[in-house]
């Protein structure tokens, strides 16, 4: 996925049209607005928003996606934002507990043994926790 | 109907495993060929992973399509983001050949293939799709007839529509299909299609979460629903949780929230209490026993027209 294509971001800054069926943009009174995310993405100053809340606040909810000509969506400037943002440190602490637990276990929670038993459902099915380390393994070791 | 899998994913295992219960009740109930398999992860949730690290995301997502791939099954899934995810990047790696040779690369040190040959479906459009009305119709022993139940669809149901292809994603009616089915109203309403905002919860930003919860429970007070409907652990979350926390500070809303598979169970017969409800956090006994009485009376109703049409059979003296 092409995430900060400027080619289309460009096209974006002229339309605008996801904001008007945004959820964010619609209903969170301190005012989510990719657009103005975009446009400094354009002037090139886009640093200020790594560490502010707004780049968190894209459900995504994929309508703006739905909408969008270009098969782009506000959410995927969103998205490469967060990830500039999280390889600076600067992701929200939940984000980055939940991510650690992924890594460690490759999920974000186990069965609950005891509550199982007691409404009677069956042993859960194995993880694949090991093989997901394998991967793992090799998948950091060709990134570098 | 071909075998599958049902993909449980994290959140209903972990925080709720009646959801399980009543899901393997109805797939059970309708007796439909599923087995569970080793070996998955999570999905893994996109919104974590896909944020911090794209190639991750799809290697793990690709990793668990490809267990489908050697076991030959379908997936389907009673957690809505799950779906969305693995469907998402399935189609990514259909469009990539690139992409999808490198993922390969490394999923065959650990003797597999991403083909990724199976259906991936949520349980809803499965239903809705692959089991069809009339044999829900069949099963119905106790249908919603003069209740009024409102869906919320939940965004990954339907969206991506590049991915998911199983309905409309502005406009779907799967659901809403299903549960007028089972007797009931399928409640119109203005924020019907308006994302949970439980995503809000997971970014360290309750408050907001809070504010899209309030924006439906509000709106469904004001219409006096008898429950909200739907198909996701996490919507599930967003709506009786952080409904239950509201109303311990004083806001009441008083909306049941229902999973599909309750009410399917529910209307083939099931006992509520067996299909987990009594692990609600906001309570449903005024819904069920609205049911209950409407129940009877539909009973009576229908032990009358039985004795109307017997009594034209009946032989004159
Ligand atoms: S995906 Fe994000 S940016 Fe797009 S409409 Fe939904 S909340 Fe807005
Ligand atoms: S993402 Fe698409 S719909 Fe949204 S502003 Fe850009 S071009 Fe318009």
């Amino acid at each position: 996925m092409e995430s900060l294509n400027l080619k289309l971001l460009e096209v974006c800054s002229k339309c605008g049209a996801c904001y008007h069926i945004c959820p964010s943009c619609l209903n969170l009174d301190e005012g989510y607005d990719p657009r103005a995310v975009i446009k400094d993405i354009l002037a090139g100053q886009y640093e200020k928003w790594l560490s502010h809340k707004s780049i968190w606040q894209c459900l995504e909810c994929h309508h703006c996606l739905e909408i969008c000509f270009q098969h782009y969506g506000f959410e995927n400037a969103m998205a490469a934002m967060r990830t500039l943002a999280s390889k600076k440190g600067l992701a929200t602490t939940q984000v980055k507990r939940g991510w650690d637990m992924f890594i460690k276990t490759s999920k974000l929670g186990e069965p609950a043994a005891p509550a199982r038993k007691k409404l009677g459902l069956p042993e859960a099915a194995k993880s694949g926790a090991e093989d997901f380390k394998k991967i793992l393994k090799i998948y950091q070791e060709r990134k570098v | 109907m071909k075998d599958f899998t049902v993909f449980w994913g994290c959140t209903i295992q972990t925080r709720f495993p009646f959801l399980e219960k009543s899901t393997r009740m109805v797939l059970d109930g309708f007796n439909l060929p599923y087995r569970d398999i080793d070996g998955f992860t999570c999905c893994p949730e996109k919104s974590l992973v896909n944020n911090i690290d794209h190639g991750l995301w799809v290697l793990t997502a690709a990793r668990n399509v490809a267990l489908l791939d050697k076991a030959g099954v379908d997936l389907v899934s009673p957690c809505t983001g799950c779906v969305s995810n693995l469907a998402t990047v399935n189609s990514e790696l259909h469009l990539d050949n690139k992409e999808k040779n490198k993922v390969n690369s490394i999923l065959n040190e650990i003797g597999l293939e991403f083909k990724g040959k199976n259906k991936l479906r949520h349980l809803v459009p499965f239903f809705h799709d692959e089991v069809g009305i009339p044999a829900i119709k069949n099963k119905l022993i106790k249908p919603f007839n003069g209740m009024r139940i409102a869906i919320h669809y939940g965004c990954h149901m339907i969206r991506p529509s590049h991915a998911l292809k199983n309905d409309d994603p502005l406009d779907p009616k799967k659901f809403d299909n299903l549960i007028r089915a089972m007797g009931a109203e399928s409640v119109q309403y203005m924020t019907k299609l308006l994302c949970c905002g439980q995503g809000l919860d997971r970014v360290d930003q309750h408050e907001n979460a809070l504010h899209f919860a309030r924006l439906k429970l509000k709106e469904l007070k004001a219409l006096k629903v008898d429950a909200m409907a739907l198909c996701c652990p996490s919507c599930y979350l967003q709506f009786d949780n952080n409904q239950f926390l509201m109303e311990k500070e004083g806001e009441k809303f008083g909306i049941p929230i229902l999973y599909f598979t309750e009410l399917l169970g529910m209307a083939m017969g099931y006992r509520p209490e067996d299909l987990g409800l009594d692990s609600h956090r906001i309570e449903a006994t005024d819904f069920l026993e609205k049911w209950q009485r409407l129940n009877g009376e539909l009973a009576k109703t229908t032990e009358l027209n039985r004795q109307l049409e017997e009594g034209f059979g009946i032989a004159q003296p």
